[in-house]
């Protein structure tokens, strides 16, 4: 990941950021086709925040998965699939296309799945959601253009609707997820 | 960097906890642990803040096939005592926390949020738990949520991004150990100092000192759940700020309470649902999408969400 240069117009930047901004919470998704807006969801510990961005048709996609698998609390992914990695993912999919964009278009980034310290291998809830998006992307034919995953922080995940760029911030730093 | 004397000076400044919590939290985790009902309805009307919460909870989904209630006694009889507690302690720390975590990154409301769902956490596995120890659910319920009371003591000390680039330069080593370097003490210490000032009793004391490092021999019931609870906030990404998931899962707690894997992530979903800041979350509908925005909307009654 490179650093994000600093933005040429600085008020221009702020306005984006304060009036046009969609948050997606934990557990959450949302799907846009404003050029105007930036999505963006916060604390990303061992969850993973995915994005699927159409470049042509400026339709973009965030999700804000917590868990894995929705075998264990099948009446709460009936509600609130965004809950959860096998249930989340495909609806994101499906919700992205619905709203024009194109399989073959799609840009794919992954960021979060940290793990607490020290785990000795029995919960990894941030290895395992990592897991469940490389098999349900499997399953859809998707490739990721870029994640950042793993490690023991916290992340949060921008995407801009104009040019699809993602930023991460993490530990007071930005960083460029996309374009490389 | 602050010195140990620095820092514990700290605590003086800090708001203090309301006495009538103090008192709440006493009657909770006393001796007869028997909770007076006129005591704690005294308790109740005199704080404007409980006390609307106290209404809105009596008119909630959950309590409202019964017709609305106007007036407070209704409220509080409908409600009971355990609810009435609970409301009452939710309310006065979440006031007190609402500010706090600054300077760990967090924004405003995030460390009340992580209170309250950790504190959901404990009581689910407190209950979970009765037959192999005494753990009272209440009790469980209020060391939770004070456990991170200490961050109040790291904010009042730390610089704007001192926290920030400690996170930064961590090197794998839980994320106390760096406080104890740079400020002379944790805030899990420091917490458990705030809550013996409070006069707070001292098993609480010991539980929120223990939080991230609890103790194996002899280990502590109540200091094991609240450590489990506090994993589980964590993972359903509560009061995450730049440190992170930088504490680990003890393994001893883990045998200790014998939960499995499946069970904690039942919790996790539990917790977030519990916590949410809109209520109930609603189903992604199709809809003919125009130039607005798709969200998978939390609000009851409200499955699409546009935001144009």
């Amino acid at each position: 990941m490179s650093r994000i240069p600093p933005p040429i117009f600085k008020s221009e930047s702020t306005r984006t950021a304060e009036c046009d901004k969609i948050v997606v919470g934990v557990a959450d998704m949302a799907v846009a086709r404003d050029a105007h807006k930036s999505i963006v969801t916060y604390a990303l510990g061992s969850c993973i925040g995915v994005t699927l961005y159409d470049p042509v048709a400026k339709v973009a996609g965030m999700l804000h998965f917590m868990l894995p698998e929705s075998t264990v609390s099948p009446d709460k992914a009936a509600i609130n699939p965004a809950m959860f990695g096998d249930a989340g993912l495909p609806l994101l999919f499906q919700k992205v296309l619905d709203a024009g964009a194109r399989r073959e278009r799609l840009i794919v980034c992954a960021a979060g799945g940290a793990e607490v310290l020290a785990d000795d291998g029995h919960f990894r809830i941030g290895n395992r959601n990592r897991t469940v998006l490389r098999k349900i992307f499997w399953k859809l034919n998707l490739l990721l253009a870029s994640d950042d995953t793993g490690g023991q922080h916290s992340r949060t995940m921008t995407l801009r609707l104009i040019d699809g760029q993602i930023s991460i911030r993490s530990q007071g730093k930005d960083s460029l997820l996309w374009p490389h | 960097m602050a010195s140990l004397n620095e820092t514990i000076a700290a605590l003086d400044r800090l708001p203090a906890l309301p006495a009538t919590t103090i008192q709440l939290i006493s009657m909770l985790a006393g001796e007869g642990r028997d909770t007076d009902l006129h005591e704690v309805e005294k308790i109740v009307s005199r704080d404007e803040a409980v006390a609307a919460s106290v209404l809105r909870r009596a008119n909630s989904a959950a309590f409202g096939m019964r017709g609305r209630v106007a007036g407070i006694s209704d409220a509080i009889r409908r409600l009971g005592t355990r609810e009435l507690c609970r409301i009452a302690l939710e309310t006065q720390t979440s006031g007190l926390l609402a500010n706090a975590g600054r300077s760990y990154g967090l924004r405003r409301g995030s460390l009340s949020q992580s209170a309250l769902g950790g504190a959901v956490a404990a009581d689910a596995l407190a209950r979970a738990h009765t037959s192999s120890h005494r753990i009272d659910r209440e009790v469980a319920f209020v060391a939770t949520l004070l456990r991170d009371i200490g961050k109040l003591a790291i904010d009042a000390v730390a610089g704007a991004d001192a926290l920030e680039k400690i996170a930064a330069a961590a090197d794998g080593r839980p994320f106390l150990a760096y406080e104890r370097e740079v400020f002379g003490a944790d805030h899990a210490e420091l917490g458990a100092m705030l809550c013996q000032r409070w006069s707070l009793p001292d098993e609480i004391v010991r539980a929120v000192r223990g939080h991230h490092e609890p103790p194996s021999s002899p280990s502590e019931p109540l200091t094991d759940i609240v450590h489990a609870a506090d994993c589980v906030a964590r993972w359903a990404g509560l009061g995450l700020g730049c440190d992170g998931l930088m504490y680990p899962f003890d393994i001893g707690v883990r045998e200790r309470l014998g939960t499995t894997r499946d069970e904690l992530e039942a919790l996790v979903a539990d917790v977030l649902a519990a916590t949410a800041t809109q209520p109930t979350p609603g189903i992604l509908n199709s809809g003919n999408l125009n130039s607005g925005t798709l969200h998978s909307g939390t609000k009851p009654g409200n499955a699409l969400k546009r935001t144009a």
